[in-house]
C-alpha cells in the first residue's frame, strides 16, 4: 500500500516538475520578450509596419470603393435592361457581386503592390500626423473632463433654471457669472471659452422645465375638467368659442389658463366624442417625477473648444494634408475619390497611426489589424510577435507556475487549508497578478474590494452562530434580512436621516429579527438534522410571503409607496437622501489612491469583536459544543434545545444589521425576491473562509468575505477585460457559490460516516 | 455415502489487520444434534458464523485460513446466498421479516411457488401468478411443524415478539434440503415459555435430521437442550464437550476462567469499607435502546470502588447512563441521603456526580477542540470556573496552567494542551474524558467502559488512577465494565447484571463459577437471590 502511495507522490513530484521547467521556459521567452520591445531594430520594424499599414488602409479604402462603384454601375446597369423584372434577386446579387469581384481583383493588382519613392517623406508625414493627433488627443480630453465636471456640477446643484434666467434678464454675462456661483471653476480664466456654451445650456435646461412645468399645468388642468364637467354630451353642439365658454363656466381657474386654450380644447372635444360612445373618462398620467430628473451623463453637445485646442486641431489637419499629398503622390488615383470615400479612409488612416495610447502591444495589433505585418517576414516577424504577445506569455507562464505549486505542495496545502480554499486562493493570486498586467487599476480595484467586505461581511458574520449552534448553514437568515429591511423602510416612512436613521434602522431591525428568530428556532428544534432543507425552504418562503405583506403592509409615505395605487411598498428604495455611504464615508480617507471605508470598516470589525467575546463566554463556549457534539453537550447538564435557540435568534439578529449596513454601502434598500440569494452568498464566503458546517470562528469571516469578493471583484475586471461582453463575473458567482456549498456538504457526509 | 460430520470447520483463524479475533478453532457438527456454542462477549462466536454464512466483512478483509468441510467436502462459500444454496441456515436474532407481508409471504419469500400463464410463455418466469394455495400449503405445514396454530394469512405486522422468532423459525425449516441452521441467541426476546417451547420445536428439528448451531449465553437452555458443547474464550477453542459428561458450573468457569491473568495489581483493601450508603438505587428503570434497565436495586456504600458487570445488551451500561438523565429512566435514586431528580443532567452534575462515557467519540469528547477546552468544559459550565473578568469570558492563562497539570498527573501523551482531542490515541482520549469529571471535583463517580479499546499501558494507567482516587480521595466510584477480569483487580464489590436485573453481588475472589452463572442468568431460576 505505501509502495503505491509512494508512486502515485513521484508520479506527482514529476508533473509539478515538468510543469515548472515548462513555466520556466514561458516566463524566460515573455522576459526576452519583453526585452526585445526596447531594442532599435524592432522599433524600426514597427515603423515599418506602420509605414506598410498606412499604404494599406489607403490602398483598401480605394480599392473597397472601385469595387462597390462596379457593383452599383452593374446594378445600374441591370435595370436599364427590359427584361429586369423577370431576373430573380438571387440572379441579380450574384451577377453584381461577379461584377464587383472582377473589378476589386483588377484594383488590388494596380494599387496593392504601389511602388512607394518617397519612403522618408512618408514616414516624415506619418511620424508629424502622429505627434499632432496626440497633442489633440491629450488636449481635448482633458479640455472634456473639465467641461464634465462643470457640467455634472450644474446640473446636479441649480435647483431653478428658469429662477436662473430670469434674474439674469437676457443679459448672458450675467447670467454666466450666476452659473458660476453653483460650480466654482467656471469663472477660473482658463474655463473662458466655454462661457457660450453653458450659456446656451442654461437656455436649453429653462427650456426644458418650462416645458416640464407646462406639461404638469396641463395635466392638473384637465383633471379638474374631468372633475368638473358631469355631463359631456351636453356640451357637443357646442363650437369653439362657445365651448371655451362653457368651460370657463363650469371649470375653476380656466380663465388664466388661456395660454393651453387649444390644447384643452383639444381634449375636451376628445371626451365629448368619447362619451357620446359611452366610453369611460379617466385622466392620463404620467411617471411619477420624471419631468423633474435630470440625467447626469455628461451632455457634451455644448462643449466648445479653446484656442489652444483649435490650434491642435488645425495642426492635425495640416499634418494629414501632408500625409494624404504623400500617398497621393504614391496612388495618384485616391486624388478621384468622392468626398465621403476620403472622409471614411481618413478615419480608418487617424485610427491606424493613432491607437490612442502608448502601449506596445496595441500599437502592434493595431497595425497588424491593417495588415502592417506583412511588411515583415521570417525572424523579424516572429520576434514582433513574441515581443507582443510577451504579456500573455508571461501570465501563462505564472498560471502554469502556480498549477505546478498545486501539484507539488497538494497534500500540504490541502490538509492545512482544504481543497477548495486552496484553489481559490490559488486563483486570487493568479486573479492579482493577471490584473497588474491587464493594466487594471489595483487602487480602485482595493477600493472595490473593501467597500463589499464590509457589505458582506456582517451577513456573513451571521452565519457564525448558526454554524456554533448546530443548525448549520442558516440559509434561513433571510428572516432576519426582512426584518431589516422593515427597520430600513420604517426610518423611511418616518423621515429619519443621517446616523438617527441608521440607528434606528439597526435597532428596530435586530428587535424585529427577536420573535421572528425565535419562532423560527422553534421549527428548527422539531426538525433536528434537516435543518438545511428546512431552513433553505423557510427562508425563500418567508420572502415569498413578505411579497404579500410589502404589498399590505399600512405605510403611507409618498416617498416609499406606489404613487399610482396609493399603497404598497416600491421595490427599491433609494437611501441617499437619508443615510446612504454614511459608514462608508465616515472618516475614510485615501491612500495612494485607495479609498478606505473606515467607518465600515470598523463596524465590521467591531461586530466581530463583540462575536469573538461571545464565543469565549460560558454561553459562546457551551454553544459551540452543542454545534460540533450536542451528546457531549447534553452530558454537560447543557440544554440543547435552549443553545440552539439562542445561536438562531443570534443569528437572525446579526442578519438584520447586516442588511441595513449592506443597503447602506449599496445605496438602496431592496424589497420583494431581492434578499433571496443573500444567504448562499454569505453561506460560501464563511465556507471558503475555512468554516464547515459544524464550525466557524471570527477568522474564517474576515478571511472569507475577503477571499470571497476579492475573486468576485477581480474576476469581474478580469473577465471584461479578456473576455468581451458581461455577465461572465455572474456566472461565476454563481458557480463559486454553489460550488463551494456542495463540497462542504459532502465533507459532512464523508465526516459523519467515519 | 454420508460423512460422520454434516459441518466441520478445521483449524479456522481470521485477522482484522494484526488483531486476530479466531486463533486455530475447530468446529464439528454431528447431523441431527444440537450443538452449543458458548463464549462471552468478544469470544469469537459471531466470527465464527460470518465465516460459515461467508459474510462480504470476512472476504473484504483478506478472508480466513483454515478449512470448511459441507458432508466431507471441502467447500468455498463466498457470499450468504451461497450458504443458503448449500443448505445452511439461519435463524437471526434481529427478525429479518417484512411486517406488512401476511406469514405465507414471508415464509416464501423469494421462493414464490408459481405457475405459468399465457404471458409468462412470452415474456418470462418473471411474470408467473403465485401459487397461492400451495404456498399456503407449505407455510401451513412449516408453521404446524414448529407448534404454532396461527393463521398463516395474518401479517406479520402487530404479532407478538415471540410468534416472529418462530415464523422465523418456520420460513428456514420450510426450506428444502436444508441440512444446518444456525440460532443466533433465539431466546434472548423470549418468554419463559415460549423459550421452552423454541427448545422443544428445536429438539423435533434436530429429531428430523437437521443439525442445530445454538449460540447463546443461558447455561440452563444449554444442559436441557444440547447434545455437545463447544466453548469459545478470546478467538481460541477451550474445549468440546458432550452434555452428559459436564454441568452447568463447569461450562460457566470455562467461559469465564481466566484467573491466573490479572491486569494491575493492587493491594487489598486494609480497613473494610464504610457501611454509610453513599447511593441508594431502588426500582431503577431506564429505557437505553439495547442496554434496557428493569428494576434495578442496589446500593453503594462510601468509598467504596463497585463494580458493574455482565454481558453486553443486558443493561449495565443503563444505569449510570439513566442515573445521569441522558436517557429516559423512573425509579427512586437518593445521594448521600438526598433524593435525586432523574432525567435532569443539570442537577446531578451539581449534587456532585461525574460521568465517564463509555462512548467517548461520541459522548465523551468534543474531538474538534483542544485537550484544555475539554477538559475544563464541564467545569466551566456547571460550576462557572475558570471565568474572569466583569463580561465572565474564558480565563486562557488558568485554563492552560490547569490542563498542564493535570496532562502531568495522568500522563496524557500530547504535543502540547492545544492538540485537538480527535488526533490522540484512544487511551490518551481516555484520560482527557477522566480529568474533564475530576475537573467537577465529584463526590461520586460513574465510569463506563473505561478501557475499552485502548492499550495495555493506558489501560493499567486509568485503572490505577481509579483505585488511588478511591483509596486516597475517598470518592465513591460505580465502575461498568464488559472486561470481567478488570473488574475483580480492582472492585470492592461487584454486581453483574442479567436481563435488566441485578442477578448477584459478588466478591472479587468468588469462582468464576459464580460468574459464569450469575452472566448467564441461572440464578434466576433458583429465585431472586440478589
Amino acid at each position: 500500500m505505501t509502495q503505491a502511495r509512494k508512486k502515485k507522490l513521484t508520479a506527482r513530484i514529476i508533473t509539478a516538475i515538468v510543469l515548472y521547467v515548462l513555466a520556466a521556459i514561458l516566463i524566460l521567452v515573455s522576459v526576452f520578450g519583453f526585452f526585445l520591445r526596447g531594442s532599435d531594430s524592432i522599433q524600426n520594424n514597427l515603423n515599418t509596419m506602420r509605414t506598410h499599414a498606412v499604404l494599406h488602409a489607403a490602398s483598401g479604402g480605394l480599392v473597397d470603393s472601385i469595387a462597390s462603384q462596379a457593383r452599383s454601375d452593374k446594378l445600374k446597369e441591370l435595370r436599364a435592361r427590359k427584361d429586369f423584372r423577370t431576373l430573380g434577386l438571387d440572379e441579380v446579387n450574384s451577377t453584381c457581386d461577379a461584377a464587383a469581384a472582377a473589378a476589386r481583383a483588377e484594383a488590388e493588382a494596380l494599387y496593392s503592390n504601389a511602388t512607394v519613392q518617397n519612403a522618408a517623406g512618408l514616414e516624415n508625414a506619418i511620424n508629424a500626423m502622429e505627434k499632432a493627433m496626440s497633442v489633440y488627443g491629450g488636449l481635448r480630453e482633458k479640455e472634456r473632463a473639465v467641461y464634465s465636471d462643470l457640467y455634472v456640477s450644474l446640473v446636479e446643484n441649480v435647483p431653478d433654471w428658469t429662477d436662473l434666467l430670469s434674474a439674469a434678464q437676457e443679459d448672458d454675462a450675467k447670467l454666466f457669472s450666476s452659473l458660476a456661483t453653483w460650480a466654482e471653476d467656471l469663472s477660473v480664466p482658463a474655463n473662458a471659452h466655454l462661457q457660450d456654451g453653458f450659456v446656451k445650456l442654461a437656455h436649453s435646461m429653462a427650456e426644458k422645465e418650462q416645458a416640464a412645468d407646462d406639461a404638469e399645468l396641463l395635466q392638473q388642468l384637465t383633471a379638474s375638467m374631468v372633475g368638473a364637467v358631469s355631463d359631456w354630451t351636453e356640451l357637443s353642439e357646442l363650437d369653439d368659442e362657445a365651448l371655451w365658454e362653457a368651460l370657463n363656466r363650469e371649470v375653476e381657474g380656466f380663465s388664466a389658463a388661456e395660454a393651453f386654450k387649444t390644447d384643452l380644447l383639444k381634449k375636451a372635444k376628445e371626451y365629448i366624442s368619447a362619451a357620446e360612445k359611452g366610453e369611460t373618462i379617466a385622466v392620463e398620467t404620467k411617471d411619477e417625477g420624471a419631468a423633474t430628473v435630470y440625467d447626469t451623463v455628461t451632455d457634451y453637445s455644448f462643449f466648445t473648444a479653446s484656442d489652444a485646442l483649435n490650434a491642435a486641431s488645425e495642426g492635425v489637419e495640416s499634418a494629414y494634408q501632408q500625409l494624404w499629398g504623400e500617398l497621393n503622390e504614391i496612388i495618384p488615383d485616391l486624388a478621384n475619390l468622392d468626398k465621403k470615400m476620403q472622409k471614411t479612409i481618413r478615419t480608418t488612416l487617424e485610427n491606424t497611426v493613432w491607437s490612442g495610447g502608448i502601449d506596445y502591444s496595441s500599437r502592434y495589433n493595431a497595425y497588424a489589424a491593417q495588415e502592417g505585418s506583412e511588411a515583415l517576414s521570417g525572424s523579424a516577424a516572429f520576434l514582433m510577435q513574441l515581443s507582443a504577445l510577451a504579456r500573455n506569455i508571461l501570465i501563462a507562464g505564472i498560471a502554469l507556475c502556480l498549477l505546478a505549486s498545486l501539484f507539488m505542495f497538494w497534500d500540504t496545502l490541502t490538509k492545512r487549508f482544504g481543497i477548495p480554499r486552496t484553489i481559490i486562493t490559488l486563483f486570487f493570486i493568479y486573479l492579482c497578478l493577471a490584473a497588474v498586467l491587464y493594466d487594471i487599476s489595483v487602487p480602485m480595484m482595493l477600493s472595490n474590494v473593501m467597500i463589499r467586505m464590509g457589505m458582506y461581511g456582517i451577513l456573513v458574520l451571521a452565519m457564525m452562530p448558526g454554524i456554533q449552534c448546530g443548525i448549520g448553514l442558516n440559509m434561513g437568515m433571510t428572516i432576519g434580512c426582512i426584518a431589516g429591511l422593515l427597520g430600513i423602510v420604517l426610518s423611511l416612512q418616518f423621515n429619519m436621516t443621517g446616523w438617527y436613521g441608521l440607528l434606528f434602522s439597526c435597532v428596530s431591525g435586530a428587535i424585529l429579527a427577536l420573535p421572528l428568530g425565535w419562532a423560527y428556532s422553534k421549527l428548527l428544534n422539531r426538525m433536528k438534522g434537516s435543518e438545511m432543507t428546512i431552513s433553505t425552504y423557510v427562508g425563500f418562503s418567508f420572502v415569498a410571503l413578505m411579497c404579500i405583506g410589502w404589498m399590505m403592509l399600512p405605510f403611507n409615505n409618498p416617498k416609499i409607496i406606489w404613487l399610482l395605487s396609493g399603497h404598497g411598498l416600491r421595490v427599491t428604495h433609494s437611501l441617499l437622501g437619508s443615510y446612504a455611504h454614511l459608514l462608508d464615508e465616515f472618516l475614510a480617507f485615501e491612500v495612494l489612491g485607495v479609498t478606505v471605508p473606515t467607518g465600515l470598516l470598523l463596524f465590521l470589525l467591531v461586530c466581530c469583536l463583540l462575536m469573538w467575546l461571545f464565543s469565549r463566554s460560558r454561553t459562546g463556549i457551551a454553544m459551540s459544543a452543542v454545534g460540533s457534539n450536542p451528546r457531549f453537550a447534553e452530558a454537560s447538564g447543557i440544554s440543547v434545545n435552549k443553545m440552539r435557540t439562542i445561536g438562531t435568534v443570534l443569528s437572525t439578529m446579526i442578519a438584520a444589521v447586516g442588511i441595513v449596513i449592506y443597503s447602506q454601502a449599496f445605496g438602496y434598500a431592496q424589497l420583494y425576491t431581492a434578499p433571496r440569494q443573500l444567504g448562499f452568498i454569505a453561506a460560501s464566503a464563511i465556507l471558503i473562509g475555512g468554516a464547515t458546517v459544524r464550525k466557524a470562528k471570527v477568522s474564517h469571516v474576515i478571511f472569507g468575505v475577503f477571499l470571497f469578493e476579492g475573486v468576485l471583484v477581480l474576476g469581474q475586471q478580469i473577465a471584461n477585460a479578456a473576455v468581451a461582453g458581461g455577465g461572465l463575473s455572474e456566472v461565476m458567482r454563481i458557480m463559486i457559490s454553489n460550488g463551494i456549498i456542495l463540497y462542504a456538504l459532502t465533507q459532512t457526509g464523508g465526516a459523519s460516516r467515519e | 455415502m454420508s460423512a460422520e460430520y454434516i459441518l466441520e470447520m478445521n483449524g479456522i483463524t481470521k485477522e482484522y489487520g494484526s488483531n486476530a479475533v479466531l486463533k486455530d478453532v475447530t468446529l464439528r457438527i454431528r447431523p441431527g444434534e444440537i450443538h452449543a456454542l458458548l463464549g462471552e462477549n468478544g469470544a469469537g462466536k459471531s466470527t465464527l458464523m460470518n465465516v460459515l454464512f461467508g459474510m462480504p466483512v470476512i472476504h473484504s478483509t483478506g478472508g480466513f485460513k483454515g478449512e470448511v468441510l459441507l458432508n466431507g467436502e471441502r467447500v468455498r462459500i463466498m457470499s450468504p446466498m451461497d450458504a443458503m444454496e448449500k443448505g445452511i441456515g439461519m435463524v437471526h436474532q434481529e427478525f429479518m421479516l417484512i411486517p406488512g407481508f401476511s406469514i405465507t409471504d414471508n415464509i416464501k419469500l423469494n421462493r414464490e411457488i408459481t405457475k405459468p400463464w399465457a404471458v409468462s410463455k412470452v415474456l418470462g418466469k418473471d411474470l408467473e401468478f403465485l401459487n397461492v394455495q400451495a404456498m399456503s400449503r407449505d407455510a401451513r405445514k412449516a408453521l404446524d411443524d414448529v407448534g404454532m396454530g396461527i393463521d398463516e394469512f395474518a401479517l406479520v405486522s402487530g404479532l407478538p415478539v415471540g410468534h416472529m422468532q418462530f415464523i422465523e423459525i418456520a420460513r428456514e425449516i420450510d426450506k428444502t434440503g436444508i441440512k444446518l441452521l444456525v440460532f443466533d441467541e433465539p431466546t434472548a426476546v423470549l418468554t419463559e415459555s415460549e423459550a421452552a417451547q423454541l427448545l422443544s420445536v428445536m429438539k423435533n428439528i434436530a429429531a428430523s435430521g437437521i443439525a442445530i448451531i445454538f449460540i447463546t449465553h443461558r447455561l440452563d437452555e444449554v444442559m436441557e437442550a444440547a447434545d455437545n458443547i463447544t466453548i469459545l474464550r478470546d478467538g481460541r477453542l477451550v474445549s468440546t464437550l458432550k452434555k452428559t459428561e459436564t454441568t452447568a458450573e463447569q461450562l460457566a468457569a470455562l467461559m469465564i476462567g481466566r484467573g491466573e491473568e490479572s491486569v494491575i495489581q493492587v493491594d487489598k483493601r486494609k480497613e473494610a469499607p464504610s457501611e454509610k450508603i453513599a447511593m441508594s438505587i431502588r426500582n431503577l428503570w431506564v429505557d437505553m435502546p439495547g442496554e434496557v434497565c428493569r428494576g434495578i436495586n442496589l446500593d453503594v456504600h462510601e468509598g467504596e470502588i463497585l463494580g458493574i458487570g455482565g454481558l453486553a445488551g443486558q443493561g449495565k451500561i443503563g444505569i449510570p447512563n439513566g442515573i445521569m438523565g441522558l436517557y429516559d429512566a423512573v425509579g427512586d435514586v437518593e445521594l448521600f441521603g438526598k433524593k435525586l431528580p432523574l432525567n435532569d443532567t443539570t442537577s446531578a452534575l451539581q449534587a456532585g456526580l461525574a460521568f465517564v462515557s463509555e462512548d467517548r467519540r461520541g459522548v465523551g469528547l468534543l474531538l474538534d477542540q483542544s485537550i484544555e477546552d475539554n477538559i475544563v468544559f464541564s467545569a466551566m459550565q456547571v460550576h462557572r470556573d475558570f471565568l474572569k473578568g466583569p463580561l465572565h469570558l474564558k480565563d486562557t492563562k488558568k485554563i492552560r496552567k490547569t490542563a498542564e497539570d493535570m496532562i502531568q498527573k495522568l500522563d496524557i501523551r500530547c504535543t502540547s494542551p492545544a492538540q485537538a482531542t480527535g488526533t490522540l490515541s484512544g487511551g490518551n482520549q481516555q484520560k482527557v474524558c477522566v480529568a474533564r469529571a475530576l475537573m467537577l471535583n465529584p463526590k461520586f463517580l460513574f465510569v463506563s467502559e473505561p478501557t475499552r479499546g485502548i492499550d495495555i499501558g493506558a489501560k493499567q494507567l486509568v485503572l490505577e488512577t481509579l483505585v488511588r482516587l478511591g483509596r486516597e480521595q475517598h470518592m465513591t466510584i460505580i465502575m461498568v465494565s464488559s472486561e470481567l477480569q478488570e473488574l475483580r483487580s480492582i472492585c470492592d464489590r461487584i454486581a453483574i447484571i442479567s436481563e435488566g436485573k441485578v442477578a448477584a453481588i459478588l466478591q472479587p475472589d468468588d469462582s468464576d463459577t459464580a460468574f459464569g452463572l450469575a452472566m448467564s442468568g441461572a440464578q434466576l431460576k433458583g429465585g431472586e437471590t440478589a
